[in-house]
């Protein structure tokens, strides 16, 4: 992590507004509870690493050491703090 | 220790289950263990396959092996993992309870994997871990202190290579042991939730009779299983279970807290502290081959490029390479009619045999080439990880209609046949989805209407021989016809009847591999043996009934052919339709031949054949063209105008002329309802759409 924390916590984005190249923490996932659980089950559970590979509309990420096609409406209940700038 | 004392078959083999995440190479293990030694169903009431194999120990006892669809979770989202799910908690009556389970799992991909063994690991029951596709986990710069993770489990952990046959005897080592260690298998079960998991475990263990370890597991997956798959053929839970259930999602809900929510959570927690422990990562290793594919593959443009050459490809190897074993067929099948000609006595009985039996199967025979190079590219394409970019890539265009990327395959499917598309429908998790799918699929124009097509192709372009352009243009015309009607509906219905959630896609892209032809052999071979099951019993009883309808009541002695037609009932249906279909510029000739291509599309031709009384095959079209042509209505207009031919083809793109597809979506559905209205919707399209188009051009003077 590169930003001091204690100062000044990083907004949460939604996965969707994440820049492509970019790496984030799930903070939290919002929505109903059996999307929510599809994507905990799917590897995007709080603490998870996700990379945003590509994507405007369906978007491609790398979480939990696998890639993962997932529709935008499914994107926009993840919430995570970006940790790495794109590459 | 095996704990429980059940005795499910007889004489006692031991059951084991394959479980595992999609794409850990379940299949392949099963394959290697197994061989040809599959059998092959489905699942009572509901339409999931059902795999069950049989391989031998090391002392050389049988051991039976139930594959069981690839699932992320136990909790329950699409028949499949329903299934999955009620065989393990022995839920099934049809299906033995396993003895034992056999994990697989993606060792470069430990994490996610182990979610569902975690879930597993609850039914208390002896479990083989087999850590497949440990080469790539090396690959991608992971090491996996196998030795650590079997203490810290308990339970036998086996790694293996299963596309390169390694690990193979190992496995089949630790699967012929007597006794198998149960798991130390320890967790906290978070603090709100955990009275909850306690008062349903004894409910479950005194009112449904489930053992202690097994209800506490049940107690946990009903608490996340939000229990939208109800198959039938699953034991129902005892009301009182049912009411504490509920009694403690009122109070969460009124609490406010999330229990599959934490539930899920406190399992990753446990798992990634596992992992740390059992997982070395070693240095960055760069971008992957898959992560290099994929760059071209899914990129915008480079991606819909591939697409588009993979499917030409796909197209062009169907209609071309099929073309040499369609005539083969053909031909058998007319040498023997004719040989069954030769050595019988003519009458009713052996027209019986060579004209409906042998003509009706052998046209769907025919088919059999198509279907089979279809499953292979299929097979291809899935076995390599590409399918799963395709539905990537075309999610973007399937959600404008409201539907999703995996809709995807079966709709492409449905271009060749579309029964095995609508049986590659299974995989679609949202029920409205797949009904959806299900519905509109057969308009997808498929290789049953090619045949009506060049028919109706040569009828329509003066001179012997159709140019090449004119020939493509309209086929692509047809084509696009069809494919618009299909996304149309998909938007219609999906806006009315099927009413439901936006779509959501979550789908895993799976590490490339190359394709491992022996597992695509066994797929095709089995797909191949279902339709020709489904499709050639159904066609077979129908030809018999058509036959019969074409054949009685006998006309006069002496009788032409197609004057016995026209005394027939067939005939008499034929004129009976005619009202309806005379706006469309179709006289009752035509209309025989609508009937009784209702069984199936390319029937058409070959009535045809018999009503314009044309001698000669059904392949060589020249004689039946220019007798067609000839045709006239009683008042001496031609029948075959061109705008009629366009009609007759435009009517063959949208209506519902397959008993077979009906008779899959039947059981697909399991209703009547859904088949009814695929006819009633499709066929009125194309009365609609043909009455429009005829009435259009007549008026303007074609």
């Amino acid at each position: 992590m590169s930003s001091p924390e204690e100062t000044k916590p990083t907004p949460l984005v939604r996965l969707t507004e994440l820049p492509v190249g970019a790496s984030g923490r799930v903070q939290e996932l919002e929505g109903k509870t059996e999307v929510c659980q599809r994507l905990r089950e799917m590897g995007f559970c709080e603490s998870a690493v996700v990379e945003k590979v590509s994507g405007a509309h369906t978007l491609l990420c790398q979480v939990c050491g696998t890639r993962i096609a997932l529709s935008d409406r499914a994107a926009q209940h993840i919430l995570v703090e970006q940790i790495r700038r794109s590459a | 220790m095996s704990a429980d004392t059940r005795s499910p078959a007889s004489p006692r083999t031991p059951v084991y289950a394959f479980v595992g995440n999609p794409n850990c190479g379940k299949s392949t293990l099963f394959n290697a263990l197994t061989g040809l030694k599959q059998k092959v169903g489905n699942y009572p009431g509901v339409t999931v396959e059902k795999k069950i194999g049989e391989t031998y120990s090391q002392h050389g006892h049988p051991i039976k092996i139930i594959d069981l669809p690839g699932a992320y979770s136990l909790a329950a989202r699409s028949p499949d993992e329903a299934v999955l799910r009620d065989v393990l908690l022995g839920r099934r009556a049809d299906t033995p309870q396993p003895d034992r389970i056999v994990c697989i799992l993606d060792a470069s991909n430990l994490e996610r994997n182990l979610y569902l063994v975690h879930q597993i690991l609850d039914l208390g029951r002896p479990v083989i871990l087999a850590l497949n596709m440990m080469d790539l986990a090396a690959k991608s710069g992971l090491e996996i202190r196998v030795a650590r993770l079997e203490k810290e489990l308990g339970i036998p952990i086996i790694p293996c290579e299963a596309a390169n046959g390694k690990g193979i005897v190992e496995l089949r080592l630790a699967m012929s042991r007597s006794d198998l260690p149960l798991a130390k298998h320890a967790w906290e079960i978070p603090a709100p939730i955990a009275p909850a998991v306690s008062e349903l475990a004894a409910s479950l263990q005194e009112n449904d009779g489930k053992a202690p370890f097994s209800a506490r597991a049940e107690a946990l997956l009903l608490l996340t299983d939000q229990d939208t798959v109800r198959v039938t053929g699953s034991k129902p839970l005892h009301p009182r279970t049912s009411a504490i259930f509920h009694n403690w999602q009122k109070r969460w809900a009124g609490e406010g807290t999330d229990w599959a929510g934490s539930l899920v959570s406190s399992r990753y927690d446990a798992i990634t502290e596992l992992c740390s422990r059992i997982v070395v990562r070693k240095a960055n290793v760069g971008p992957s081959v898959s992560d290099r594919i994929d760059q071209v593959v899914t990129h915008p443009v480079w991606g819909w490029t591939s697409l588009a050459g993979i499917m030409a490809l796909l197209f062009l190897s169907i209609f071309t390479l099929a073309e040499l074993p369609m005539n083969f067929i053909d031909g058998r099948m007319a040498a023997l009619a004719d040989w069954v000609k030769s050595v019988m006595q003519a009458g009713d009985f052996r027209d019986l045999i060579t004209d409906s039996a042998i003509a009706g199967v052998g046209g769907v025979l025919v088919f059999l080439p198509q279907i089979l190079i279809l499953f292979f590219f299929m097979g291809l394409l899935e076995s390599t990880g590409y399918m799963a970019r395709a539905a990537f890539i075309m999610d973007r265009m399937m959600s404008r209609v409201g539907l999703n990327g995996r809709s995807f395959i079966p709709l492409l499917s449905s271009y060749a046949c579309a029964i095995p598309g609508i049986m590659a429908t299974r995989t679609i998790e949202d029920q409205k989805d797949r009904l959806t799918t299900i519905l509109v699929a057969p308009l997808m124009s498929c290789s049953a209407r090619l045949p009506v097509y060049l028919l109706m192709m040569a009828a329509l372009v003066p001179g012997e021989r159709v140019p090449l352009l004119t020939k493509v243009s309209i086929m692509l015309l047809m084509y696009s016809l069809g494919t618009l009607g299909a996304f149309g509906f998909a938007w219609l219905f999906k806006r009315t009847l099927l009413k439901g959630e936006p779509p959501l896609m979550i789908m895993e892209l799976p590490p490339y591999r190359l394709p491992r032809v022996r597992d695509i052999a066994f797929h095709m071979i089995e797909r191949a043996w279902m339709f020709l099951k489904n499709a050639g019993t159904v066609i077979l009883a129908l030809s018999i009934v058509l036959w019969f309808l074409a054949a009685y009541p006998k006309a006069h002695d002496g009788a032409t052919t197609t004057q016995q037609l026209e005394q027939s009932f067939a005939g008499k249906a034929g004129h009976t339709l005619e009202p309806v279909i005379k706006p469309l510029g179709f006289d009752w000739q035509i209309g025989i031949g609508l009937i009784s291509s209702l069984a199936a599309r390319e029937v058409f031709v070959s009535t045809m054949g018999i009503v314009f009384n044309a001698e000669g095959s059904d392949e060589n079209t020249a004689p039946l063209r220019e007798s067609m042509l000839k045709a006239k209505w009683p008042d001496g207009r031609p029948l075959f105008t061109p705008l009629v031919c366009l009609t007759l083809m435009i009517f063959y793109v949208f209506a519902m002329q397959c008993m077979s597809t009906l008779v899959v979506v039947k059981r697909e559905t399991n209703s009547w309802r859904w088949p009814l209205f695929q006819i009633a919707y499709m066929t009125g399209t194309a009365w609609v759409v043909c009455f429009i188009v005829y009435q259009t051009g007549h008026a303007l003077g074609f």
